[in-house]
């Protein structure tokens, strides 16, 4: 087992030697095999693969939504794999902000309530001030009366946002964001999460297959058959897409393949 | 399609179990009544049988000694006797009371159901042989003596009868004992003294059901019965010579001249059983399947509301399935087939649950000898057993399937494209079933007013105001049940708001119930039907309860009074023997006496009436209306009917037992007021000394302590008396009586509703785990942003909790407002009817509704809480 180093001040999510098993026996499906990554705080990382490379699974882990197979994950300096149900759960209310592929709003709430829920189930009070800079950024102020079937896709999308955001959480992790909005709500979506990194100072971490998504981000690590298989630093969509097409023609566990400025 | 239809079933295999059970429940009511009825029906007849004896042939005889004769010298017959009964009143020596069936002795063995045990048959008309449970009771043995009680037959001429006269001791005019121990009473009563010559024993139990039966000379039957013995017809029962039955028959026939009257012993105990109303068997049949008839009407409520939310849930699939190439006749046809095979399985394994149940209940009935009379060992599943509940079940599934069915026609193709989950639409409904609702309702509300009001002693309506009553009551509820889908949600809605107030948990709950009115209407409906129901019998039983009791306390102002039963030589009633007031204070119970002295008067208007003269003060604290006692005064006659001419100035003249002035003081002058409340009529023992200064205490009136048992009182009372010439009655051991069967008869119905509210629990349970596995993936959200497992249980459970508290709060309303309608209409002919309200029963409901409230969210919260959060974030 690789020994871990002392909590880095700077790394908002870790994780060593991680591995996820589903099922038993000859059915036995390995998501993750042994996954060292670290991912630093206000940083909006890209986690990038083909289908089935076990980037969902990832994040799931990371955010403490799973329970690993083997190894550590950490959120800043707590280590998920000690905490019991009850505390992982705080830990989400409290450190941990969710952006679904599928929105995952309750229907029956209106978009300020949906956006305040999480305090609401922690008892906490809402901090106005916040709240309004957060749905003034979002351009949800004039929709937050009305019940998310009242809502288009992409405005649905930033309540989701904004619900994440509201408890300023140490990391917001973002599962295909822009996987049911049409290219212009996407890219406002990802605009808003790069903002709310650069103006906001918050720690962003997506999964996603695209490419001109994955650019958005400051950094994009590359999964393939559940191991690490590639870090690009400052993606622009052209190296993000070669390095996917790297990723189809390695057989077997790479090496890192840093693909740095020299391929802009 | 048949093969989409069984592997959608297989699928949701889960879900529709629920569902099933709730016919399950209901077919089993249903299969184990008619079993019941059928044991019933089958016992009765066995015991007709019975008493029948060994018999061969029964005659119905026309009467008289002659055709009885006549059958005696018929060929071939070697015993024919009469089947002669009477009723007698029996006095043990230590004075314990019973009345006993007696049969008269058999010239043959076979022409009796009783056999004798101990000591011999009786064969002298002073000789009788009685069960050993009598024997018990009146405390007496074999060569032991006791009392027979009975009247004389009085015929045209006016004196008793001749033969009676013979066979009797001279009955004395005086109430003196004869020289034999023979008393005649001021009531023309006579008792004589019999001797026990021997233990009658039933071991067929034949007359089980009559208290058993004692064995007397033909004679003596016929005197203490009160009949005469030339009365007619009689039925005869028949030996005859072994293998020569047919032969005899038709000779018989011949006697007797009619084919219709010689019958053979089976023959004979049909046709009796069924004219003396197999009937009754089979109307209490009809009352408790009316009772199944509910509970399956509330499994049809539980069946549609799944099958709503089941076809809500396959949106996607059926939609897929349209896009395929299905009709919209082809989908309606799926949903019915799915109903169909559900409600078939249900129904089989409901119609052998309670088989199971009716043989589990038989067995150990049978092991408790519970009843007197002999169970059948095994139930008999007949045809109509197997089949009834099989047809009903099924059809009831299938209709309450209809609208499910018509649903799944209207998914349309394009849904299964939608990329999301759009929340259903919560339409509340037509306006069409918004006009019925509120026309059945308040039509039926204007009727149920109608019964009320018609329901005062005034009006003479008879059972008019009760059918109009019933009719009206029907319709106003399903009215109000139809409108349900508008009513309901709004209350919900304010009762989800209290709930709210109580943290995030309770929004959550709350917010969730009202999503979909209509199946939040419909769970609600299934547990109001049963709430109503339970609500309206108990109210309806405690209203019974008060004024049966205001009745009693109007007939009698007293809980029990002590009276002599003789009259003296001079006309008056015996004095109170001494001694007698200390035994009865001195029985554990009764809280005070006070001396009453009744006086035989002649009024004014020329009527006789008994009156009782009662000390002012003692009245006041023995009588249970006080205000009764304020109104005596000297010179005062208290008179307990309104209509009576002796209300005003009148005079009081005393007089013997047979109305003919004594003369023995001048007539008193009096004034008569209505009495407050009693039957009694009532003066001061200062005026009774004036009408007739020799009047003695002749007996007592006895307030009982405040929680006494006034039958455990009563019976005490009667046995510290037993041998003094005292009569003892008490109207507290009748309310007390009353109270019993009011008790009994509310518990069994509670008991037959009791499986319509369990299925309604059902219906709550099923729509919880339907309306989780919908919400899955808001749970896992919820769960991602922070919820707890136990807080989400907890959201679950406040839902259950909300939605069967709804369902009990209104429906307690409700049938509060039934159960008072109802009490008004039948009890409102008897004058004023009191507002009861059974609080502890209401309170009971409450606490069983939250209870089940909370228990139907365990399952689905546990299933709720242990799937993982990402498991349900998944995209389909």
């Amino acid at each position: 087992m690789t020994s871990f180093p002392s909590p880095d001040p700077t790394t908002a999510s870790s994780a060593r030697a991680l591995t996820k098993v589903y099922g038993r026996g000859p059915a036995a499906v390995r998501a993750l095999d042994g996954v060292d990554v670290d991912f630093a705080v206000g940083a909006f990382t890209a986690i990038m693969g083909p289908s089935g490379s076990g980037k969902s699974t990832l994040m799931h882990l990371l955010a403490g939504l799973d329970t690993v197979t083997s190894g550590t994950v950490r959120l800043g300096a707590t280590d998920l794999t000690t905490l019991d149900d009850d505390a992982l759960t705080m830990l989400r209310r409290d450190r941990v902000g969710f952006v679904f592929q599928s929105f995952n709003l309750l229907p029956m709430f209106t978009a300020e309530q949906n956006i305040t829920l999480p305090l609401d189930l922690a008892g906490a009070r809402v901090d106005r001030v916040w709240l309004d800079q957060l749905t003034d950024t979002l351009g949800l102020t004039d929709r937050l009366t009305h019940r998310p079937a009242e809502l288009s896709g992409g405005q649905q999308q930033r309540v989701a946002i904004a619900r994440a955001l509201v408890t300023r959480p140490d990391v917001v992790f973002a599962d295909e964001p822009t996987g049911n909005l049409d290219s212009r709500a996407g890219a406002e979506v990802l605009s808003f999460l790069r903002r709310s990194v650069r103006e906001l100072g918050r720690t962003v971490i997506m999964v996603t297959h695209d490419p001109t998504a994955a650019a958005y981000a400051d950094r994009v690590v590359l999964l393939a058959d559940g191991r690490i298989a590639g870090d690009i630093v400052d993606p622009t969509p052209e190296s993000v897409l070669a390095g996917l097409d790297a990723l189809r023609t390695l057989e077997g566990p790479a090496g890192e393949v840093a693909v740095g400025a020299a391929q802009r | 399609m048949i093969r989409v239809t069984l592997a959608q079933m297989r699928a949701s295999l889960g879900r529709l179990a629920a569902a099933g059970l709730a016919i399950v429940l209901g077919t089993a009511f249903v299969a184990a009544t008619l079993l019941a009825g059928d044991v019933m029906n089958r016992t009765g007849r066995d015991a007709v049988t019975a008493t029948l004896g060994q018999a061969d042939l029964v005659v119905r005889s026309s009467g008289g000694a002659a055709q009885l004769a006549e059958v005696r010298a018929t060929q071939d017959v070697q015993a024919a006797d009469p089947m002669l009964d009477g009723w007698a009143q029996l006095t043990g020596p230590k004075g314990a009371q019973v009345g006993q069936l007696v049969l008269a002795t058999p010239s043959d063995e076979r022409l009796t159901a009783l056999t004798v045990t101990a000591g011999r048959a009786p064969a002298a008309d002073d000789e009788v042989a009685l069960p050993a449970d009598t024997l018990e009771r009146l405390g007496v043995e074999v060569g032991g003596t006791v009392q027979v009680t009975w009247y004389p037959l009085v015929t045209e001429t006016g004196t008793a009868d001749d033969s009676a006269a013979a066979t009797a001791p001279t009955a004395d005019a005086t109430a003196t004992a004869g020289p034999d121990g023979t008393v005649t009473d001021a009531d023309g009563s006579i008792t004589d003294t019999v001797s026990v010559v021997g233990v009658a024993d039933d071991p067929t139990h034949a007359w089980a059901s009559w208290g058993g039966a004692g064995l007397a000379t033909a004679a003596s039957t016929l005197r203490w019965g009160q009949t005469s013995p030339d009365e007619s017809p009689v039925t005869l029962l028949v030996a005859v010579q072994p293998g020569t039955l047919d032969a005899t028959h038709d000779a018989l026939v011949a006697v007797v001249g009619s084919d219709l009257q010689v019958l053979t012993r089976d023959q004979a105990a049909r046709q009796t059983y069924e004219q003396m109303g197999s009937g009754y068997g089979n109307v209490l049949v009809a009352v408790v399947l009316a009772f199944a008839a509910v509970a399956l009407l509330v499994a049809a409520l539980v069946i549609a509301n799944t099958f709503t939310v089941l076809v809500a849930q396959r949106t996607r699939r059926l939609a897929l399935l349209r896009c395929v190439g299905a009709t919209r006749g082809q989908l309606r046809r799926s949903v019915l087939l799915e109903a169909a095979l559900l409600g078939a399985g249900a129904s089989a394994l409901g119609m052998l649950t309670g088989s199971a149940l009716a043989q589990l209940a038989l067995t150990v009935l049978r092991q408790l000898r519970a009843t007197g009379v002999p169970l059948p060992a095994t139930v008999h599943l007949t045809w109509p057993v197997v089949v009834v509940p099989l047809l009903v079940g099924t059809l009831v599934t299938v209709l309450a399937s209809q609208v499910p069915a018509r649903a799944a026609t209207r998914v349309s193709p394009v849904e299964a494209l939608r990329p999301l989950d759009v929340p259903p639409a919560g339409s509340a409904g037509g306006r069409v079933r918004l006009v019925i609702a509120v026309l059945l309702a308040a039509g039926g509300l204007v009727g149920l007013l109608g019964a009320v009001a018609l329901s005062t002693p005034d009006v003479g309506a008879g059972m008019v105001p009760l059918g109009l009553g019933v009719l009206a009551g029907a319709t106003s509820f399903v009215g109000i049940l139809l409108g349900g889908v508008y009513w309901l949600p709004p209350l919900v809605r304010l009762a989800g708001r209290a709930v709210a107030a109580t943290g995030p948990v309770g929004r959550l709950a709350a917010a969730n119930t009202v999503r979909n009115p209509r199946r939040t209407a419909a769970t609600s409906t299934a547990l109001l039907i049963g709430v109503t129901l339970v609500v309206m019998m108990s109210t309806g039983a405690a209203t019974a309860r008060t004024s049966l009791g205001h009745e009693l306390d109007q007939k009698y102002p007293f809980d029990i009074e002590v009276g002599t039963s003789n009259v003296t030589a001079d006309g008056r009633a015996q004095a109170l023997p001494a001694g007698v007031e200390a035994s009865v204070q001195a029985v554990d119970g009764v809280a005070r006496t006070a001396r009453v002295t009744d006086l035989t008067v002649l009024a004014g208007d020329g009527t006789t009436l008994t009156v009782s003269a009662v000390d002012r003060g003692d009245a006041a604290l023995t009588l249970r209306d006080p205000a009764l006692a304020a109104q005596l005064a000297d010179g005062v006659l208290l008179v307990p009917d309104a209509d009576s001419t002796l209300i005003g100035a009148t005079t009081l003249e005393a007089a013997s037992w047979d109305g003919l002035p004594t003369g023995a003081e001048p007539p008193v002058q009096v004034h008569g007021v209505l009495a407050g409340s009693g039957s009694r009529a009532l003066i001061t023992p200062a005026t009774a000394a004036e009408i007739d200064p020799a009047a003695r205490v002749t007996g007592l009136f006895v307030a009982l302590e405040p929680g006494a048992d006034a039958v455990d009182v009563l019976r005490d009372v009667q046995e510290r008396l037993g041998g003094q010439p005292v009569w003892v009655s008490g109207p507290a051991a009748e309310r007390a009586q009353n109270d019993q069967v009011i008790d009994v008869m509310l518990a069994v119905v509670v008991g037959l509703l009791g499986v319509a509210v369990l299925i309604s629990l059902l219906g709550v349970a099923n729509t919880l785990s339907l309306s989780t596995i919908e919400r899955r993936r808001e749970s896992a959200t919820l769960r991602a942003i922070g919820l707890s497992r136990r807080r989400l249980r907890a959201t679950l459970a406040a839902e259950g909790v909300l939605i069967a508290s709804v369902g009990a709060v209104l429906g307690s309303v409700l049938g509060l407002l039934y159960g008072w309608a109802g009490a008004a209409t039948v009890f409102g002919q008897l004058g004023q009817t009191s507002v009861a309200v059974p609080w502890r029963d209401l309170g009971l409901v409450l606490v069983v509704a939250v209870g089940a409230g909370l228990l139907a969210s365990v399952l689905p919260g546990r299933a709720a809480a242990r799937t993982s959060p990402v498991a349900a974030l998944a995209v389909e």
